[in-house]
């Protein structure tokens, strides 16, 4: 009789571990459909024809004809390779020096001593709660007395700097254990050679986590390239993509091939460096 | 702790408050950090530091004497597809030995804001800058940016009445600080094919508002899949409400808008009736005018005459297809009851000094070119409109390849009465962003008309009694 | 013995003042460039919300006449009031919809490496691409949701919601947001996620306690240090909301209506188009306070729960 009802049990149990499982997957399936739906749209409607865009009835996703001429024709209507170069040029570098200044600062605030280390860091740590948009005025009023306005320089010197990377990479050293950096200190290795023999190869999650952030950021960076970047020829892929839209309002099918243009390199970045992601995060202590 | 990091505090706020003097003042009282900013810009190599303080001075007129190299550096916007600044660049040079013009493009987005950047502060080069717009000219006279040109204008012997009156509308406590080159007017495009399709006749250079209505409602088609629209109106404020001033009674200036009702009312029921496209479509969408129009698929639209040549050239070169608008006339603006017809609005481009430039008599002579009677012929020859405008220049433009051929057409190019989209007024800048604002919340029709021309009557009158 | 006390101490002090050294050159690249572009301008930013200044003429103080004129001003209260209002409807909504995501997929599930990438799509997307196929997909007239609620739904035309102006903008707005950060919030969630020991859940497990019952006395205190940074990173973000107000409501020319503008958008407007820097920088300093208020209202019920 026991037994019976333990059965009975049991097989409740594993019933409602399938229901559960199927509530699982069709919310997924449901959330994932509104995640990639825009995408597999933009994609469709970059090889359509004006007409075809908004055609419902009957919607097709890929055309009879593919009108795979907008990808071609995109780069002539604008100067779309000079703002797919300035763009990569900026993020390039602007991921560079986040990186390497960021990684430098982060190991000396949490493995070093030195005088108002507390000071310096909460000045870091105040403005990671300041909005950008509080001082850009003030900021981009100083960096045109300095001769920057206008110049690719100035948006690396307004993005390569940033108080996050440092907060970042500071969390995740300070999981490293500081015997690993004494050890290596009585063995009479300098800082530096500490800081690029062990702290460096052991941070591969936190950098490529900072990585994707730096790189999708400055990439898709909008205001900022607004309202520093004013001549044609300096102009990121986002400003020039705006232009577009406005210039060709109507060529839903050039505006859309563009649009997929731009997506691509982000997207392959967070492809390559996606597998380090979750750790990174996980590591570096931004769960909180 | 407290106590050191008040003192960094206050160490960097000196610092800012240094910074914040050198771009407080004009360039020309600190050479000192004018040139310290032109060492960092790295690529900027004109001595003119050192000489800005000899620029008004009487001896300086060497800068435009012949044989000698001048450089003037001239902002404008789109070089690539506006076709006039290059000719006017050539034209000039080709009369002036030894003058190069140095054009530098900012864009046609926001042209205006980024002009007043550039100017702001020390750190600028330019010689000669396009206005234009009048917000943006209100902008920059009021930094201080633009040299005044009464003094040049005197010497010059330059005869002002010659613009018919448009510098009245932009002078400044008696002072002029543009000379326009380009003076543009509103018209009404429309499609012959659609109209002949319909079997309606074509609009008239003597249309009142109701007929010109009636016009758009005639030739309207709904058919879902085959729509054709009367009329379209782009979704600027002054494709709508600004033909209440027409009637030379109100302005824009008015602090009282009242007078826009009737327009508001007329453009919301063409809307209602599927006459013309609705506003939260086109802003949705962003529609441009030009798509709108060369898709075929619009009778009317009401723009200005910049888009004449816009459509010579992009028929010819094959970016509009012919067949869907290759067939189209243009007609004056219609008018109220009892209004003389040919009433319009215009649009003045102007050309300024500005006040950091260390060769203003050559800038100026180059100004006075270009807003001169040379620089009408070259704008003429390109396909557009002149502030110096007479009936060759008229001439000019309406037998150009690809202008409508009809005598309406050539007819519609007299003006008889033209009032500016925005004259100037101190803060006329904020008057017409509060404008844009609630013109987009009466389209939206998140207000009702009422609603809207009295938040407009509300919110600039609280600005004029600043 | 004095004398070798002295020099032991110079010693210590120049090995000390060395150690300092290195640990300054460590941090020197970064400082001085996060010194000199971000923290003189803010410091600046302060100042000059007392300030009156055109970017070209003299500078003048006011004292406080800038945030005196705030005060009358309908514009920046509309754009107070919409951006609290985003900020309401956002931060609660991306918060619930991230950790829901991401305890699904923290799950043995299949193909979860595929779902977490998909749900981070969005958030690496350029916001003027994704902006405009939104402008796409819900146009007012010809866009495939509108297409839906017609035809499947039976809403009459004339009643079909127009996403992208009057009361409906800000909701539109605050969906694409969700739709587009829940992704990133997902990520740190998981992280969370992973940082809770199994045999919690498998003590918790013996006791019968279903699945909600888990979740609330295991999962949601132990995720309660990411939620509040999850809490007051989106606080932070949303309101800094501009580029997505101004590409999906701004229509043709970017300018926002009263129905749709927010602070910074008045920040930009007032600096770049009126060149009223002074005034601009007191509209910046209210978003500051806001920031400020709200996060250390946060820091402050935390600390509470800690004790």
């Amino acid at each position: 009789m026991s037994a019976q009802n333990k059965d009975k049990k049991a097989g409740s149990k594993s019933r409602n571990a399938v229901i559960g499982k199927t509530l699982v997957y069709i919310i997924l399936l449901v959330i994932t459909a509104a995640m990639i739906v825009p995408f597999l749209w933009m994609l469709s409607a970059s090889i359509k024809s004006n007409r075809e865009v908004f055609l419902m009835d009957p919607f097709v996703w890929i055309p009879k004809e593919p009108k795979w001429d907008n990808y071609v024709k995109i780069w002539t209507k604008i100067p779309l390779l000079k703002f797919v170069s300035n763009t990569v040029f900026l993020t390039i570098v602007v991921t560079f020096l986040q990186l390497l200044t960021s990684s430098f600062a982060a190991y000396s605030f949490a493995k070093l001593e030195f005088k108002h280390k507390n000071i310096l860091f909460l000045a870091y740590i105040a403005t990671i709660a300041m909005p950008w948009q509080v001082y850009m005025v003030p900021q981009f009023i100083m960096m045109r007395s300095m001769g920057l306005n206008d110049k690719l320089l100035a948006m690396i010197c307004l993005q390569a700097f940033s108080a996050f990377g440092v907060f970042m990479m500071k969390q995740f050293y300070e999981g490293i254990p500081t015997e690993l950096c004494e050890a290596a200190r009585i063995d009479g290795m300098s800082e530096y050679k500490i800081y690029a023999k062990i702290m460096l190869p052991l941070s591969k999650p936190a950098l490529s986590t900072l990585t994707i952030f730096t790189f999708v950021n400055t990439w898709n960076d909008y205001l900022g390239p607004l309202i520093y970047l004013k001549t044609e020829s300096k102009k990121t892929i986002q400003l020039g993509l705006k232009m577009f839209i406005g210039q060709y309002s109507s060529e839903y099918g050039l505006i859309m091939a563009g649009s997929m243009v731009s997506l691509i390199p982000v997207i392959v970045v967070f492809l390559c460096l996606q597998k380090y992601f979750v750790e990174g995060v996980a590591s570096t202590g931004l769960k909180g | 702790m407290k106590r050191k990091l008040l003192s960094i505090l206050l160490t960097t706020s000196m610092l800012a408050a240094v910074l914040a003097g050198c771009g407080s003042k004009p360039a020309e009282n600190t050479p000192a950090a004018d040139t310290t900013s032109e060492a960092d810009a790295g690529e900027e190599s004109e001595p003119a530091a050192d000489t800005d303080e000899s620029a008004n001075a009487p001896e300086d007129t060497d800068a435009s004497a012949p044989g000698e190299a001048v450089t003037l550096k001239w902002a404008i916007w789109d070089k690539d597809i506006t076709p006039y600044w290059n000719a006017i660049k050539e034209g000039y040079e080709a009369s002036h030995e030894g003058v190069t013009i140095e054009m530098v493009d900012l864009g046609s987005t926001d042209y205006m804001t980024v002009l007043a950047t550039e100017l702001s502060g020390s750190g600028s080069d330019f010689d000669v800058v396009t206005i234009k717009d009048v917000p943006g000219y209100a902008t920059l006279v009021s930094k201080n940016t633009l040299e005044p040109l009464g003094s040049y204008i005197a010497d010059a012997g330059i005869d002002l009445s010659q613009y018919g009156g448009v510098d009245k509308q932009v002078t400044v406590d008696g002072e002029l600080y543009e000379l326009p080159f380009r003076n543009d007017f509103w018209v009404v495009f429309y499609n012959k094919d659609i109209f002949d399709a319909a079997g309606v006749p074509y609009p008239t250079n003597d249309m009142t508002f109701e007929e010109y209505d009636d016009l758009a409602r005639q030739v309207t088609d709904t058919t879902f899949g085959s729509q054709i629209y009367g009329t379209h109106y782009h979704t600027w404020r002054s494709a709508v409400q600004l033909f209440g001033v027409l009637d030379g009674k109100h302005s824009i200036l008015d602090g009282e808008y009242d007078f826009f009702k009737p327009y508001y009312e007329l453009v919301l029921g063409e809307e209602d009736d599927q006459v013309c496209r609705n506003y939260a479509d086109l802003s949705a969408e962003g529609l441009h005018y030009s798509a709108a129009f060369s898709g075929g698929d619009v009778a009317m639209l009401n723009m200005g005459s910049w888009f004449i040549s816009t459509m010579i050239a992009s028929l010819q070169s094959g970016e509009y297809d012919s067949s869907l608008c290759g067939n189209w006339g243009i007609v004056k603006y219609p008018h109220a009851e009892g209004v003389e017809p040919g009433s319009t609005l215009g649009t003045i481009t102007g050309l300024s000094v500005t006040s950091v430039s260390d060769k203003k008599d050559a800038a100026f002579d180059f100004v006075k070119w270009v807003s001169g009677a040379e620089g009408a012929k070259v704008m003429a020859e390109t396909g557009n409109f002149p502030a110096l405008m007479n009936d060759e220049v008229a001439g000019i433009i309406s037998s150009l390849e690809g202008f409508p051929a009809d005598a309406e057409s050539k007819e519609a190019l007299n003006v008889s009465n033209l009032y500016l989209e925005v004259p100037y007024a101190e803060n006329v800048s904020a008057i017409n962003d509060i404008l844009d604002t609630y013109h987009k919340s009466i389209m939206n029709r998140e207000v009702s008309v009422d609603e809207g021309i009295a938040s407009m009557n509300e919110e600039v009158g609280k600005l004029l009694a600043q | 013995m004095d004398e070798k006390r002295a020099v032991k101490n110079k010693k210590i002090i120049s090995r000390q003042a060395r150690r300092s050294l290195v640990a300054y050159s460590f941090i020197a690249p970064n400082f001085i460039g996060f010194a000199i572009f971000t923290l003189i301008p803010i410091v600046f930013a302060f100042a000059l919300a007392f300030m009156q200044w055109d970017g070209s003429n003299e500078i003048t103080f006011v004292g406080l006449k800038n945030f005196i004129r705030l005060a009358d001003d309908t514009f920046f209260f509309a754009a107070f009031k919409n951006t609290i209002i985003y900020v309401i409807g956002t931060v609660p909504l991306t918060m619930i919809a991230s950790l829901a995501l991401a305890i699904v997929l923290n799950q043995k599930i299949k193909a979860r490496g595929f779902f977490r990438t998909v749900a981070f799509f969005p958030y690496v997307a350029s916001l003027v691409a994704i902006t405009a196929v939104w402008s796409m997909i819900f146009h007012p007239s010809k866009g495939p949701v509108n297409y839906i609620l017609l035809n499947v739904f039976g809403v009459a035309q004339e009643n079909l919601p127009k996403w992208f102006s009057g009361s409906l903008v800000l909701f539109t707005l605050i969906l694409f947001s969700v739709w587009k950060y829940m992704g990133y919030y997902m990520v740190i969630y998981l992280a969370g996620l992973q940082g809770i020991s199994a045999e919690l859940y498998e003590a918790c497990g013996l006791d019968g306690a279903n699945t909600w019952q888990k979740f609330k006395y295991i999962t949601w205190p132990q995720l309660r240090s990411t939620t509040f940074f999850v809490v007051v990173m989106l606080t932070i973000n949303c309101f800094k909301v501009y580029d997505i107000a101004v590409m999906l409501a701004g229509g043709g020319d970017g300018k926002l209506s009263t129905s749709a503008t927010v602070l910074v958008y008045y920040i930009y407007q007032n600096a770049f188009n009126y060149w009223d820097l002074g005034y601009s920088s007191a509209i910046a300093m209210v978003l500051f306070l806001m920031v400020l208020i709200i996060t250390l209202i946060q820091f402050r019920y935390e600390k509470k729960l800690d004790a």
